[in-house]
């Protein structure tokens, strides 16, 4: 049991009298935990499933010192500033099990770039996990034949279970389902926050099957180049697209025959529509767009639209 | 007669000994501060090139040679990867404390070391280069002392070793 409640991996990294009095909510409390966050002369908050709970001392509320959030920055980067330089420029680190450590604090600029951040007085903890078999209901609409599936566009706002539902598609896709007779696909994962594979040391710590190469840590657009050329993918995953490189890039694998399945922040298909930096993937790439909500709890499957935009799915009500 | 001749050659010797142990004990000290430079310059490569995070960095140099001054890296990566200490600096401290001491080097050599401890680990990779380099820089000094004492003092230990034994041996006999 004690091993399903992933937000004791996120613990180790916090000081010991904060993790100590978090350990002493009940075990289902914890088990539905998905964010805990500190904040700098502010009580520690835990959300999830809707809830929200502040953690209290023993006399009365605990506020966040400086020396908690300093302490907490030591052990997420493992006492080595230089280590995460590049992760503290995009605002978060990954750490050990794929959980994710955003950051908040002043920023420092350097020609009109954001160097470095500095005085961190906020974080929060991102529970990530693994579910099995969330890519059950939708995996039938993306496969086209037994050895190719439609280029696929997940679209969802944040905490919706976007990146829960694309790895469970490459694990899915990786492996093959015999019962839908796919034969499976060499997938190549650009990983580029490393929260997919949740690579630590190469090693990726979720199951992302048996046909999938992990590209941790590489920039997407460079990042989708260089795995169609050195190792011959039939499917190139990554996650939250955005910029113009990146489309260039999936416009790239596409015309090599390389089918794509890939993410987008959004409630529905306008806003992928509306994004100018997109413009050149939006018509005639995608074949198949997932959308997701939270309304039944995260990974809510919303609708499931065809190339033409025209509904496959959708959920009532 | 023999016993004395045999007792007074025992003297001399002796402190003929203690002598070299003295002047010896004084390579010794330029000797653990250069294998200090040497890796020092290696972990430089971990934290610049590598990125290395400071537990694994200090365990694989530490790897890389024997003796004190390589138990006193291990000693670190142990308190760091077991999380006895929140920061770097204290880990850092508290193995200088434990291990350096019993070491050849001098107070003033452990403080520079320890020093050093504050800063490790402690921003981005360009500023940890320089603190590096302004470190060989301050053990430069530490060395120049350390060998200038040897020329200095490591012959007058050695012979005063022998007069001494020798005066002994003249007023007692």
């Amino acid at each position: 049991m004690k091993d399903d409640i992933k937000i004791l991996e996120v613990l180790e990294y916090l000081p010991k009298h904060i993790s100590a009095m978090i350990m002493k909510l009940p075990e289902k409390v914890l088990t539905d935990m998905e964010e805990i966050r500190l904040r700098l002369t502010k009580p520690i908050c835990l959300s999830g499933s809707g809830a929200e709970i502040f953690i209290a001392g023993q006399d009365g509320s605990y506020l966040v010192n400086e020396d908690d959030l300093k302490c907490a920055l030591q052990l997420i980067c493992n006492y080595s500033m230089y280590s995460v330089e590049e992760e503290l420029r995009n605002g978060f680190i990954t750490i050990n099990g794929g959980h994710r450590v955003g950051l908040c604090g002043r920023t420092v600029i350097d020609n009109g770039k954001v160097k470095t951040l500095k005085d961190i007085s906020y974080m929060n903890f991102r529970v990530a996990k693994q579910i099995i078999g969330a890519s059950d209901k939708i995996v039938g609409h993306l496969i086209r034949s037994p050895d190719s599936i439609y280029n696929t566009l997940i679209i969802s706002p944040p905490q919706c279970g976007k990146t829960t539902l694309l790895r469970d598609l490459v694990r899915t896709l990786s492996d093959g389902r015999k019962d839908m007779l796919f034969k499976g696909m060499k997938i190549s994962l650009v990983d580029e926050r490393s929260e997919i594979a949740a690579c630590s040391m190469g090693i990726p710590k979720n199951d992302v099957g048996i046909r999938t190469d992990v590209l941790d840590g590489c920039p997407k657009a460079e990042g989708i180049i260089m795995m169609i050329r050195s190792m011959s993918p039939d499917i190139v995953a990554t996650d939250e697209i955005g910029r113009t490189e990146d489309a260039d890039a999936i416009t790239a694998a596409v015309n090599a025959g390389v089918n794509v399945i890939t993410t987008i922040h959004g409630s529905n298909i306008t806003d992928f529509i509306k994004k100018q930096d997109l413009n050149r993937i939006q018509k005639g790439v995608f074949e198949r767009y997932v959308v997701l909500s939270r309304r039944n709890g995260a990974g809510t499957l919303e609708a499931v639209l065809d190339g033409k935009y025209d509904v496959l799915f959708e959920m009532r009500g | 007669m023999t016993l004395k001749i045999i007792g007074g050659l025992l003297v001399i010797s002796a402190s003929g000994l203690l002598g070299l142990l003295f002047s010896n004990r004084l390579s010794l000290r330029y000797r653990e501060l250069e294998k200090l430079r040497r890796l020092m310059q290696m972990l430089e490569t971990e934290v610049t090139y590598g990125a290395t995070p400071l537990p694994a960095a200090l365990c694989s140099i530490s790897k890389k040679s024997e003796g004190l001054i390589s138990n006193f890296f291990i000693n670190i990566s142990k308190c760091l990867s077991e999380r006895s200490f929140y920061t770097v600096r204290e880990a850092w401290n508290e193995s200088s404390e434990l291990i350096l001491t019993q070491s050849s080097l001098k107070k003033a050599d452990i403080e520079l070391i320890k020093s050093f401890g504050n800063i490790l680990g402690s921003s981005d990779r360009e500023d940890q280069k320089k603190h590096f380099q302004l470190f060989y820089l301050q053990l430069k000094h530490q060395e120049d002392a350390a060998i200038e004492e040897i020329k200095r003092s490591a012959k007058m230990y050695r012979s005063l070793g022998f007069l001494l034994g020798i005066a002994v041996f003249v007023v007692f006999a």
